[in-house]
């Protein structure tokens, strides 16, 4: 099904040399995602089940887990929650991991689609997540990250 | 980079974009498109325009507009900015992690 709702969709890979069950840990236990996501993680890792990373102080990456298929795929929504702005993203975009098992390791590949579907991601939400991913990716070193000088 | 993500902020001008993105248009026809007045559209077509992400081109007396692709490129490379890091950090604690597991094994 084509929808124009998508805007942009953004792709990585990463190969790594641990199983795709190593690599799941990472992203469903909340101990293990913090080790690369944040500060502080509550994951319930079932479908509609709360996605939420502390990635700094005050930064709080939010969302719903939509699909999980261990240790293959999971998908989350993924929003910023309210900071000093107060505006309100709901679902405004979707993340999706995909691991795939080589004679190496894992490929991982990420896709965030932004927006997810225009019914889910409110215009004003939308702005304030991607405003602040901006001022987020102006640092790329997650250690020194200009949100904490703002 | 503020202009474009405000212009993508409103979901009516993520519509007009991708409307756009496909052919090139004339105002009416993107107005047609949708259950909005002309001034709303060229509202919005000047917003997307001014960001970037919309270019302009007469034809006569005609004024057509087209997507540029390159305007959300910078959305883009911010958002890649943002999950770099993380993936390679991803990467360097799940190696860390298997070898742990591999340690523990022997």
């Amino acid at each position: 099904m084509e929808t124009t709702a998508e805007t942009t969709r953004v792709e990585r890979e990463v190969a790594i040399a641990a199983s795709p069950e190593t690599v799941w840990e990472f992203l469903v236990d909340p101990e293990k995602a913090v080790r690369w996501m944040g500060i502080e993680a509550t994951l319930d890792p079932q479908p509609g089940g709360r996605y939420r990373v502390v990635v700094l102080p005050g930064q709080v990456a939010s969302g719903e887990f939509v699909e999980l298929d261990p240790p293959r795929r999971a998908v989350w929504t993924w929003g910023w929650e309210p900071g000093s702005k107060g505006t309100v993203p709901v679902g405004a975009s979707t993340v999706a991991i995909d691991l795939e098992p080589t004679d190496a390791g894992t490929l991982v590949r990420l896709t965030h689609a932004l927006p997810a579907d225009s019914a889910s991601a409110h215009g004003e939400g939308w702005e304030h997540y991607l405003s602040r991913l901006a001022v987020a990716a102006t640092g790329a070193d997650p250690g020194a990250d200009p949100w904490l000088s703002r | 980079m503020d202009a474009a993500l405000k212009a993508i902020a409103a979901p009516r001008r993520r519509d007009i974009l991708a409307l756009v993105h496909r052919e090139e248009l004339c105002a009416g026809d993107i107005a047609a498109h949708f259950d909005v007045t002309w001034p709303a559209v060229s509202q919005h077509l000047t917003v997307l325009k001014e960001a970037g992400l919309v270019e302009e081109r007469r034809n006569g007396t005609q004024r057509l507009y087209r997507a540029r692709p390159e305007g959300l490129a910078d959305v883009k490379a911010f958002v890649e900015a943002f999950w770099d890091p993380r993936l390679e950090a991803l990467k360097r604690e799940a190696e860390r992690e298997e070898k742990r597991k591999h340690g523990d094994d022997g």
